[in-house]
């Protein structure tokens, strides 16, 4: 059963083609990856998955619903691709913040909260303020916001990005301990690498297109291939690398 | 608690921890305090009648700083949503753009009134340690009023932070509320003298623009002039609450156009 479907989707900004009929779906309880290069169109579809752009054309359904309505996003954890929060906050009181907006009372927030604090390795850090964290403490708040009310998806954008390896590690637990949950995740990401270890299904996006829409098994081929071999033979061509 | 009542009580509490974090409060509470407490003890040519201009001059600081606090806490909050693009993780969650915009004045204002309630502390001990008053009616009143001022000038520095750069909004928004209190009451005067279309101008800019010299009760409690009606204080809360739903319902609108 999908959870996301678009069909035929198009935007445009000021004459640039940004998504142009973009289809695809996700099915509940995988983990897709959404990969593509710069300007390929990921973001602006992410934004479109939220509500936050209006497609000019074509279908989008998340969760069995438009996704501007704001009912929708009860069912989505998002996570940004610039972990930027507000820095005068403690890890605590900004998931006190959120959990709030997302309707969930003090008495809910605060477990949940110290479980997640601890499970994206932020223990002992939660009386500083969100000033003083680095770049990859951020990325794991911007984890930790995301799972918070135990959304059924999960849209993630770029959420590798300044995490050191052991806490890819512990990501890529969380994310398959959300699916042995029957959660669906969606990530967009240039680590091609971390995309083929935990992805069910592999999108690839060229042009405002999806041009590869698969299997980690149809990537994998005979056994001859992998995913950055696919990504160059299908981005590279343009750029003069090929695998 | 109801899925609204959470979401405002969220980011009310949001907006005052930034304004006590960011410590601005503290610096301009400082500051006045530096001004106004030598104005408590100082008898300059021991001049018995000293004390109405150092009245007059503590509450131009309560003015002053307290508008000075409320801009600075309502016209950063959306910018900085934006440039740091806080405001994705934000409206990715199930509150609506109208909850977000009344959430962030409410946040505003409870910062805004918090530190004017200090202000009135502070200028509550200088009164009472100069002239021994340590309450009035008209003291009430014209506290109340203030909380009105703030009322309209967090709903216009919101409102304007949705079109304006912060320097842009904080200039136009100075310019609007010190240009009223001076010559609001002074414009339908000023209109009488001009050609028709002048008229019409000026009688537009008195409907539109706040009415900021309803609020100041400045004068009759630096000569201790008796109180006014507090049917009048209700019309002119009413007034503040009316021409902030307005400014919201424009802010509102603003940010669902917003390009994210």
């Amino acid at each position: 059963m999908s959870v996301i479907q678009l069909e035929e989707v198009r935007k445009s900004f000021g004459g640039v083609q940004a998504v142009d009929g973009l289809t695809f779906e996700v099915k509940r309880g995988e983990i897709t990856g959404f990969l593509g290069a710069n300007g390929a169109g990921k973001t602006t579809t992410i934004k479109m998955l939220l509500g936050f752009v209006t497609p000019d054309a074509g279908r989008i359904i998340v969760s069995g619903t438009n996704p501007s309505a704001v009912s929708t996003r009860r069912s989505i954890g998002y996570m940004p691709e610039t972990a930027w929060y507000y820095p005068w906050l403690k890890v605590g009181e900004l998931l006190r913040f959120y959990g709030g907006l997302c309707g969930m009372s003090r008495r809910e927030i605060d477990p949940m909260a110290s479980t997640l604090i601890k499970r994206v390795g932020l223990s002992g850090a939660e009386n500083r303020q969100l000033k003083t964290f680095s770049k990859g403490m951020l990325q794991r708040v911007g984890i930790a916001q995301a799972l918070l009310h135990d959304p059924e998806i999960y849209i993630l954008d770029e959420p590798f990005t300044g995490l050191d390896p052991l806490a890819r590690i512990q990501f890529r637990d969380i994310m398959a301990e959300l699916k042995s949950r029957g959660r669906t995740i969606l990530f967009s990401s240039h680590e091609l690498s971390e995309a083929e270890l935990i992805c069910d299904n592999v999108i690839i996006m060229k042009s405002g297109r999806a041009v590869w829409n698969g299997s980690t098994e149809q990537v994998a081929g005979d056994g001859t291939r992998n995913l950055e071999r696919v990504f160059l033979n299908i981005i590279g061509s343009d750029t003069g690398m090929e695998a | 608690m109801s899925l609204i009542a959470r979401q405002m009580n969220v980011l009310i509490r949001a907006s005052l921890l930034e304004l006590y974090r960011r410590k601005d409060l503290v610096v301009v509470f400082i500051l006045g305090a530096v001004l106004l407490m030598p104005l408590a003890f100082a008898t300059p040519f021991g001049f018995s009648g000293a004390h109405i201009y150092f009245n007059e001059m503590a509450l131009l600081m309560v003015w002053f700083f307290s508008v000075f606090i409320t801009l600075g806490v309502s016209t950063r909050m959306f910018p900085y949503e934006f440039e740091k693009r806080t405001i994705y993780p934000l409206l990715a969650k199930p509150v609506s753009r109208g909850t977000v915009v009344l959430g962030r004045y409410l946040g505003a204002l409870s910062a805004s009134i918090s530190a004017l309630v200090l202000f009135y502390a502070a200028y509550i001990i200088l009164c009472g340690v100069r002239q021994h008053v340590w309450f009035s009616e008209v003291l009430v009143q014209a506290f109340v009023l203030h909380v009105g001022l703030l009322m309209v000038i967090t709903a216009i520095g919101l409102t304007g932070s949705l079109l304006l750069t912060i320097s842009a909004n904080v200039t136009i928004t100075l310019l609007i509320v010190f240009g009223m209190l001076l010559f609001g009451a002074k414009l339908p005067e000023l209109a009488d003298q001009q050609s028709l279309a002048g008229k019409i101008a000026l009688y537009i800019a008195y409907a539109v623009a706040p009415h900021t010299e309803f609020f100041d009760l400045r004068q009759r409690l630096v000569h201790g002039w008796p109180a006014i009606s507090w049917g009048v204080c209700a019309v002119v809360m009413a007034y503040a609450a009316a021409y902030s739903t307005a400014c919201l319902f424009v802010a509102d609108l603003l940010l669902r156009r917003k390009k994210l």
